[in-house]
């Protein structure tokens, strides 16, 4: 019978799909289930790993796949929720205009800005990076007609969904995971499509990726404007989510940890900025009792991430079920 | 605009300029003997000006054992550092995204650290010639700001003949310049890099005690001394001790001028700014002569 023959033929492929199926309902199932047993503040705390996941997802993109260094998603984050902020209160607009007016003026300076300094490479674009991170900050300090400054904005309205109000860090967080998810699976749809074999043998050979044909600095240029875009994401639904910014959540040290959580979680696997993400969310809020230590232990972290751990969290999960697949196939 | 507030904030110019000058030497000198970039050029300074003001307040002892003491522990500091940090990721091959975030985690725990230890506060240090002053045409010059002058001069000459008169020095460059070939002449190629650490550190603890009196001692003041110092030596070149002083006269004079025209909140933007245009016009610099290396 050919079905049958069909069905002994694919044995593997047909158990590969059921495998990640079954990940994927034991996901879903656990994001149904988890509000249920868990504290609102640890809800809370999972509402900033999906917004850091989103905004450290192009961050880990831009390292792990293009080797690029940036320390600028903090203005990109700034500008998300500075345009979402002055969207709802100053003209009325739904918060679907501001996210995409945030993510427009995101992309259009992305493409100013990343033209010209994507020309750099190395330590001198990582540095050009920084100095971004530091304009920004400044910008939003002195443009206090339109930030407020230090005293920051307040009174963003939360999202409403046909009249549903987004107002507790449950309901946001049933919204936000499923735009983590879809973000993740575009990444890696990205990253097996053609586009993402270019940016690799852009990474790994830039000279051959050349002679390919490939144009790369319009290739980092995309990809800047697509980190931009995710950063800018993350930054308007945060305004929505806390309802009160101000210039203090767009510093450097923002943008600091924001590429911590690529390299932490590590920037080459997609898992890796959810992991990183929850340790910078998780690890400030264990150590409230003494005072202003995470800053040191993050900082530690990175230090020895990068001397004896180079694909980060993510990649020594990778290694580790690896280790355990080969062990049991013996 | 008279005449006088020009000539003063062209002073104050000048003299953040040997600052940012220092800053610049000691990431020319990092950059020179191992190719990294050191982001944690500015945290060398913060420990050495925090250094000779504890020493200097808690301890009591005078000013002239309190600041030699801050630049050896730069030195110090700098050893350590290429010890403990650089050499295990130089030995799994790291890239230079590696070093750079390496030293820019440095750079954050130093900083973290003092924030941790000191809290929030800045500290205000003594300097020499406590808080005299010099007056040229009705501006005035701090005593202070003209040993800095002075002392960052001597130290690029004795930085320039450091490298091209002492064995050390020729050891330095060339262990840098081609490892197999420095080892095979009989250099200790890992000793020769730690050296350079400590150089740097030592010069960066100079900065430090001599910036600690014109601007107050701050956890977060490493960052922005770094992209400064940096700014400075890649206006000049890096390549040329002689470079970081020129660069640094030129952003120090640019930022005052900056200050006087537009706002003092937008110092820091023109820095930065004028730190972008520099890497993507002037690739090597005003006085740079070769190819960069680097990016």
């Amino acid at each position: 019978m050919p079905a049958q023959r069909d069905s002994a033929l694919s044995a593997p492929a047909v158990s590969a799909a059921f495998q990640r199926w079954t990940i994927v309902v034991a996901l879903v199932a656990i994001w149904l289930v988890v509000p249920w047993f868990i504290s609102r503040t640890v809800v809370d705390m999972l509402v900033f790993t999906g917004l850091y996941t989103i905004a450290g997802l192009g961050v880990a993109f831009l390292l792990g796949q293009c080797g690029i260094v940036s320390l600028a998603q903090s203005v990109f984050y700034g500008i998300g929720a500075y345009s979402t902020a002055y969207c709802a209160l100053q003209l009325g607009w739904p918060a679907t205009a501001g996210v995409a007016l945030g993510a427009g003026l995101s992309a259009a300076i992305a493409v100013l800005v990343g033209w010209p300094v994507l020309r750099l490479s190395g330590y001198f674009l990582a540095l050009a990076t920084l100095a971004l991170a530091i304009i920004g900050h400044v910008l939003f300090l002195e443009w206090d007609w339109l930030t407020g400054g230090t005293l920051g904005i307040g009174g963003i309205p939360p999202i409403a969904l046909s009249g549903f109000e987004l107002n507790s860090p449950v309901r946001f967080y049933y919204f936000l995971w499923p735009i983590v998810a879809l973000v993740v699976w575009m990444h890696y749809n990205l990253l097996n499509s053609r586009t993402g074999f270019a940016m690799r043998a852009m990474r790994d050979a830039p000279a051959a990726a050349l002679v390919l044909g490939i144009d790369t600095h319009a290739l980092k240029v995309k990809m800047f404007v697509l980190s931009a875009v995710l950063g800018s994401v993350a930054g308007s639904l945060f305004a929505h989510y806390v309802s009160f910014i101000s210039v203090d959540s767009f510093g450097v040290d923002r943008a600091i940890n924001f590429l911590l959580i690529a390299v932490l979680g590590g920037a080459k696997t997609i898992a890796g900025p959810i992991l990183g993400a929850l340790f910078i969310t998780v690890t400030p809020h264990a150590l409230s009792r003494l005072g202003d230590i995470h800053a040191l232990l993050f900082a530690a972290c990175l230090i020895l991430v990068v001397i004896f751990l180079p694909g980060g969290f993510g990649g020594a999960l990778r290694d580790l079920v690896r280790r355990l697949g080969r062990r049991r196939r013996r | 605009m008279s005449g006088t507030l020009l000539l003063q904030s062209s002073l104050v110019g000048l003299t953040n300029g040997f600052v940012y000058a220092l800053i610049g030497l000691g990431i020319a000198v990092v950059f020179r003997g191992t190719r990294i970039i050191n982001a944690m050029q500015g945290e060398f300074s913060l420990v050495g000006g925090l250094f000779a003001f504890l020493v200097l307040e808690r301890l009591g002892l005078p000013m002239f054992v309190a600041f030699p003491l801050g630049v050896l522990v730069g030195a110090g500091l700098g050893f350590v550092i290429e010890r403990v940090f650089v050499r295990p990721a130089r030995r799994r091959g790291a890239s230079e995204e590696s070093y750079l975030l390496l030293t820019l985690g440095l750079a954050f725990a130093i900083s973290a650290a003092v924030l941790y230890f000191f809290g929030r506060d800045s500290i205000a240090l003594a300097g020499i010639g406590g808080e005299g002053s010099v007056v040229f045409f009705d501006a005035a010059l701090r005593v202070h700001a003209i040993w800095l002058i002075v002392i960052s001069c001597a130290v690029m000459v004795l930085l320039k003949l450091f490298y091209a008169r002492t064995l050390i020095g020729q050891s330095i460059v060339a262990a840098s310049l081609d490892e197999a070939g420095a080892a095979t002449v009989g250099i200790n190629v890992p000793l020769m890099h730690s050296l350079t650490f400590l150089l740097g550190g030592l010069v960066g603890g100079l900065a430090g005690v001599l910036v600690s009196p014109m601007i107050a001692v701050h956890y977060e003041m490493g960052l922005l001394l770094t992209l400064k110092g940096f700014a400075a030596a890649i206006l000049g070149g890096l390549a040329n001790p002689f470079g970081a002083i020129v660069g640094g006269i030129t952003i120090g004079l640019i930022e005052s001028l900056a200050v006087l025209t537009v706002s003092s909140g937008y110092k820091d933007v023109i820095a930065m700014a004028i730190l972008i245009v520099i890497m993507i016009l002037m690739p090597h610099g005003m006085l740079g002569y070769g190819r960069r290396k680097g990016g």
